[in-house]
C-alpha cells in the first residue's frame, strides 16, 4: 500500500473530502485542526514540503468555501530509505475576515521561507512561526501584492512630452473590460467580478 | 576555561555582506554574526531582484506568460519554459509530438550544461581560483550560440510553444552539436584536472559545509545539492516527463555532502547530459513539432496565405489567446539547481488565474544558514557557491 493510498484512506477514515485531478490528491483539511492532521501525514511518512502555495479566489467564477485557499505539497521522497515518491496535497480554506492559520515550521523546517513568502505576499498569518518576517517585498510596502483586490500597475507615470499614464485605465485596457488607454481590448477574463 | 582565555575572547562583531558583492551571485544580503573568524549566524535576506512575475503573469494570456518565465533562474532558462508548458499541457490535454519531446530534452540539457558551466567557473572564482573560469565560459560560449542559433536568444529563448515548440531546428544545428559534443568530455576531463586533486581546492572544500542527509531533506533541498549528501532523488527519474524516462543515464550521488562532493557532482552531471542529448540526437526523426489542436497551437506560416481558416485562429490566438479549462496542475521537474514547477491554477480565462513557481534556488537557500554555522568567515562564500542558488530564481 503506497503512501497515497494510505492517505486517501486516512482521509476517509476522518471524513475528510479529498478530490483526484490532474493526478494531484487535493486532500481538504479543516482550519481547526489542520495541525493534528498535517502531524499525522508526517507520521505517515511524508517526510519532504516541497511547497507551500497560497491562492485568493476573490475573483474564481466557482464558488469556495472561504476567500483564500493554502496548498502544501508533501512528499515522500523517493532514493531516501523507504520514500516510495508519493505526493500529496493538503489544502486548507483560510477566511477572509480572520487570516490566521497554524505554522508546520517545526514538523518541516523547509516551510520557514515559504511561509514567509506568503505571508508577505498574500497577508496570511501563520500563527507558532518563528521568524514571520517580510522576505519579498520591500519594507516599506504595507500591502500584500498577491491579492486580488492589490492592483496591477499602480503607478501614475509622468512622461516628458506631458502625457500622463492614469493606472486605472491603463488597467481596464488589460484586463478588457474596455478599450483603456492602448486602444486595444485584451484577452478576456472569464468570472471578472469586477 | 581559565580567567586569562576569558579575557582574550573575541567581541561579536555583526559583518553586512552585500547586497552588491560579487560572490553573493546577484543581489543577496547576509548578515553574518562573527566572533573572530568564525560563523556564528548568518541570515539572509533576500527579495532585491523580486520583480512581481507571479502578479504579472496572471495579467497576461498563456503564451505571453513563456517570455517571463526565462527571465527569473537566467542561466538554466530553458527549464522554467519546459516547467510552466508541461503544466498548462496538462490542464489542457495537449500532446507534445515525438519529435517535439526530443528537442525539448536536447535542449533542456544544453541548457543545464551552460548552467553547469557558469557554476564551475564562479564557484571556483570565488575559492580564488580564476583559471576555470575563463575555460568554463569558452564552451559555455559554444553552447549560447548554439541556442542562438536555433532561438535567436541566448538566454531568454521563448521556444517552447503550448502543445509543442516554436519552430523546427536550423540544418546546421545537429552538425554543430555533434562536433560541440565530440570535444565535450574531453573538455570536462579538462576541468577536473584544473582542481579535483588539487590540495588548495582539497583544503578549501573538503569537509567544509557538511549537510547531511537528514538535515538536507528536513530543509528541502533538491537537486545536485541534495543529491551530494547521497539521496538519489532525480526529478528525471523519479517523476519522468519529456520522455526521460527512455534514456540511458546515471545519477551521480556524493557521499559527505561537504562543497567538494557539491562542485564536482555538478561535473559529473554535465557528462550524463552529454549523454542523453547523445541519445537524443539518434532519436531525432522528422514529423510535426506542435500538437495539430488549432485551438492553441499557431497554424504553421505557409498556411497563412492560403487558408482563410489558420488565419482566424491564428488572429484569435494572437489576440485573445486560448481559454484553458478550470483546475490546478503542477508538473515537477528538474532544473540545474533542483526541483522546479510551476502550480498554475486556471479559472477557464485565457491568463492563468494563479502562477506559483516551486524555484529550487528560493528553497535552497535556507540551507545555507546550517551549513555555514561554525565554519570560518571565507568557507561561507564557498558554501554559498556550491549550493548554487541564482538570485532571479530566489525573488522572482
Amino acid at each position: 500500500m503506497t503512501r497515497r493510498e494510505r492517505a486517501i484512506a486516512y482521509a476517509e477514515e476522518h471524513e475528510l473530502t479529498y478530490e483526484d485531478r490532474h493526478s494531484l490528491l487535493h486532500i481538504v483539511l479543516p482550519l481547526s485542526s489542520l495541525k493534528a492532521h498535517m502531524r499525522a501525514f508526517k507520521a505517515m511518512g511524508f517526510n519532504y514540503l516541497a511547497n507551500v502555495t497560497g491562492i485568493d479566489y476573490l475573483e474564481y467564477p466557482e464558488p469556495k468555501p472561504e476567500r483564500f485557499a493554502v496548498v502544501y505539497e508533501l512528499v515522500s521522497l523517493p532514493g531516501w530509505k523507504d520514500g516510495d515518491g508519493s505526493r500529496i496535497y493538503p489544502r486548507v480554506y483560510v477566511p477572509e475576515d480572520r487570516p490566521r492559520l497554524a505554522s508546520v515550521v517545526d514538523l518541516w523546517p523547509s516551510a520557514n521561507w515559504p511561509e514567509r513568502e506568503v505571508f508577505d505576499l498574500l497577508g496570511l498569518v501563520f500563527e507558532g512561526h518563528p521568524d514571520l518576517r517580510k522576505i519579498l517585498t520591500p519594507e516599506e510596502l504595507e500591502a500584500h501584492p498577491l491579492r486580488k483586490d492589490f492592483p496591477l500597475g499602480e503607478t501614475p507615470t509622468l512622461f516628458k512630452d506631458g502625457r500622463y499614464i492614469d493606472p486605472e485605465a491603463f488597467r481596464a485596457g488589460l484586463k478588457g473590460k474596455d478599450k483603456g488607454l492602448t486602444g486595444w481590448r485584451g484577452g478576456r477574463r472569464k468570472g471578472e467580478r469586477r | 576555561m581559565n580567567p586569562e582565555a576569558k579575557e582574550l575572547r573575541t567581541e561579536e562583531m555583526v559583518l553586512n555582506v552585500g547586497p552588491q558583492h560579487p560572490s553573493t551571485h546577484g543581489v543577496l544580503r547576509l548578515l553574518v554574526t562573527l566572533a573572530g573568524e568564525e560563523v556564528l549566524e548568518v541570515v539572509p535576506h533576500v527579495g532585491y531582484l523580486h520583480t512581481g512575475f507571479e502578479k504579472t503573469m496572471e495579467h497576461r494570456t498563456y503564451h505571453q506568460n513563456i517570455t517571463y518565465t526565462p527571465r527569473m533562474d537566467y542561466l538554466h532558462s530553458f527549464a522554467h519554459d519546459l516547467a510552466y508548458a508541461l503544466s498548462v499541457e496538462k490542464l489542457l490535454g495537449a500532446e507534445v509530438p515525438p519529435r517535439a519531446q526530443v528537442i525539448r530534452v536536447i535542449l533542456n540539457e544544453l541548457s543545464r550544461i551552460a548552467s553547469h558551466l557558469v557554476f564551475v567557473g564562479t564557484g571556483l572564482l570565488d575559492l580564488g581560483a580564476l583559471t576555470p573560469f575563463f575555460y568554463a565560459f569558452r564552451e559555455r560560449e559554444t553552447v549560447l550560440d548554439l541556442f542562438e542559433w536555433v532561438t535567436g536568444q541566448r538566454f531568454h529563448h521563448n521556444y517552447i510553444r503550448i502543445g509543442g515548440l516554436k519552430e523546427d531546428l536550423p540544418e546546421e544545428f545537429v552538425p554543430e552539436l555533434k562536433k560541440f559534443l565530440d570535444t565535450f568530455d574531453h573538455r570536462v576531463d579538462d576541468y577536473q584536472g584544473l582542481f579535483v586533486g588539487s590540495p588548495i581546492f582539497e583544503a578549501r572544500a573538503r569537509g567544509v559545509g557538511v549537510i547531511p542527509p537528514e538535515v538536507a531533506i528536513a530543509y528541502g533541498l533538491t537537486g545536485g545539492s541534495l543529491r551530494a549528501s547521497g539521496v538519489n532523488y532525480d526529478v528525471r527519474k523519479a517523476y519522468p516527463y519529456s520522455g526521460y524516462d527512455t534514456y540511458d543515464f546515471e545519477v551521480p550521488l556524493g557521499t559527505n555532502g561537504d562543497t567538494w562532493d557539491r562542485m564536482v557532482i555538478r561535473l559529473l552531471e554535465m557528462r550524463e547530459s552529454a549523454r542523453i542529448i547523445r541519445q537524443a540526437l539518434e532519436r531525432l526523426e522528422p514529423g510535426p513539432i506542435r500538437d495539430p489542436n488549432p485551438h492553441f497551437s499557431f497554424p504553421p506560416k505557409e498556411l497563412l496565405a492560403t487558408s482563410m481558416e489558420a488565419l482566424i485562429f491564428h488572429f484569435k490566438l494572437a489576440t485573445e489567446g486560448f481559454e484553458v479549462p478550470p483546475g490546478e496542475a503542477y508538473v515537477p521537474t528538474e532544473s540545474a539547481r533542483g526541483e522546479l514547477g510551476y502550480y498554475v491554477v486556471s479559472d477557464g480565462g485565457s491568463m492563468p488565474y494563479r502562477v506559483k513557481v516551486r524555484a529550487p534556488s528560493f528553497v535552497n537557500l535556507q540551507s545555507l544558514p546550517v551549513a555555514a554555522k561554525g565554519h570560518q568567515f571565507a568557507d561561507l562564500v564557498a558554501i554559498l557557491a556550491s549550493l548554487d542558488p541564482v538570485m532571479g530564481d530566489v525573488d522572482r
